[in-house]
């Protein structure tokens, strides 16, 4: 049956994920940072921009788990430090890969069935990524704006974040269960 | 399932090592390298889609008002052509008048101005991507002449510089970038500092202005072309906002009211003179 067939040939994370699902998650995540830094950019919320890229790969690390998070979670916030001014290339990637290996890991331990989960996963994450990004930023000597104005954008950004979640996390979860591999059980 | 947590973790140490190590390269290497390659290379891939949203958008928000206007465009249709007429028949006059400044010019040994500088304008295709830097991309890169530390003007004043340029695209870092800097002065007073970003939203401020200086609130801020030639001189910046208590330095603390919406920026214009030959002009 083709449930054991991949695992036959030995497991390959790359087979387990499935060369669709990699196509349509590179594509979505290309698409969330030119929506993030275009429409987004002009949307904002008193001058606070939403992070889309950390919304999707939040949403995917919670329907997909841990290694699936740890993986868009480093080409997202690397696609994000390449395309970031004067920015230390690097540190977007390390943060976001922390915070999706972080929200699959709880989701696989603590299956709440809640339609608030993902949002309360979305809210802490951007709370400890947006914190996380300026201290890191801040420790490697990169210019950077004051105390308050740091606060109030990651303030900003958990709120905006999180309104965003109820409309982008069902998008996502409903394209990842389209394109997951029919290999769902592994023991 | 204690394997899927097993390999779950070594992919994430693997992944959080193979960052260190982006850190540490980026750290290592000012410029050039594989990391701008692939900063060349997202900026290919991503700019394309940016493009396809904010055209996408931009009719969306015209269309309306086109629709609600359609009445008045015969009038405003011949009002144009009016104005059109006028500004041919005033035009007529130009060249004989540039001909003349060019003259007079080279006679004073003025150097040259940047309203007379070859320069293009492209469309802004992204604005920020994160909120702590400011940042656009625009619609034209190498092959239209654009390369690194280029001045980027729009008809308010100084908008920002050239950071990287690819074949297509090119980076401009905004003024109010805190990384941003411009050598500037006091229109009229010619007292000198320079400008520097403080984020967005965000005066600019001009710092290097000594305490016995006049400056006062209104008073217009010019780039004053001392910074090895990236800014040419007299581009608008924006006017005096706040004139503080002196510093610890001894140096007056100036908030400057930046001329340029950054917020609504659709086009901006590239200089096309480098550094290099402003310098040497200004010399």
């Amino acid at each position: 049956m083709s449930v054991a067939a991949p695992e036959a040939r030995g497991p390959s994370t790359l087979a387990e994920i499935g060369l669709a699902r990699v196509a349509v998650v590179a594509a979505l995540v290309v698409i969330s940072v030119a929506l993030q830094s275009t429409v987004l950019a002009r949307l904002t919320l008193l001058g606070v921009i939403p992070q889309l890229g950390l919304i999707l790969i939040v949403s995917l690390a919670y329907t997909d788990g841990p290694r699936v998070g740890t993986v868009t979670g480093f080409f997202g916030g690397l696609l994000q430090d390449l395309l970031l001014p004067q920015s230390i290339v690097g540190l977007t990637a390390l943060v976001y890969t922390l915070v999706g290996y972080t929200v699959g890991t709880f989701r696989e331990y603590s299956p709440s069935q809640s339609v608030w989960a993902p949002v309360f996963a979305v809210g802490i994450a951007s709370a400890v990524a947006e914190l996380g990004y300026a201290l890191l930023a801040i420790l490697l000597g990169q210019p950077w704006v004051g105390l308050e104005f740091t606060v109030k954008v990651a303030g900003f950004v958990v709120l905006y974040n999180v309104l965003l979640t109820p409309f982008v996390f069902p998008v996502v979860r409903k394209i990842a269960d389209r394109y997951r591999p029919e290999r769902v059980y592994k023991f | 399932m204690y394997r899927r947590a097993g390999r779950g973790r070594v992919l994430l140490l693997a992944f959080v090592a193979i960052s260190i190590v982006v850190v540490t390269l980026d750290f290592r290497q000012s410029s050039g390298g594989p990391l701008k390659r692939a900063k060349d290379l997202a900026v290919t891939v991503v700019a394309p889609v940016q493009r396809g949203f904010t055209s996408v958008t931009r009719p969306v928000g015209d269309f309306f008002s086109s629709v609600a206007n359609l009445a008045n465009l015969r009038g405003e249709n011949e009002r144009l052509e009016q104005a059109l007429d006028q500004a041919q028949a005033d035009a007529d006059g130009l060249p004989a008048i540039e001909d003349e400044n060019e003259e007079l010019r080279a006679q004073l040994d003025l150097e040259n101005s940047w309203r007379t500088m070859e320069a293009v304008t492209a469309t802004v295709i992204s604005s920020n991507i994160a909120n702590y830097k400011w940042a656009i991309v625009i619609g034209k890169g190498r092959s239209d002449g654009i390369k690194p530390d280029m001045a980027a003007i729009n008809s308010d004043g100084l908008v920002g510089k050239v950071l990287r340029s690819g074949p297509h695209y090119a980076t401009v870092l905004l003024l109010v970038d805190p990384a941003a800097a411009a050598a500037a002065k006091v229109d009229g007073i010619g007292d000198g500092g320079l400008v520097e970003g403080n984020g967005g939203g965000e005066m600019l401020s001009l710092s290097f202005i000594d305490t016995d200086s006049s400056v006062a609130v209104g008073d217009e801020v010019v780039t004053s072309g001392l910074d090895g030639g990236v800014f040419p001189p007299g581009v608008q910046i924006g006017s005096v906002a706040e004139v503080g208590g002196s510093d610890a330095a001894g140096e007056l603390q100036v908030a400057v009211e930046s001329a340029v919406d950054f917020k609504a920026l659709l086009f901006v214009t590239v200089l096309l003179e480098t550094g290099d030959r402003l310098g040497a002009e200004a010399r």
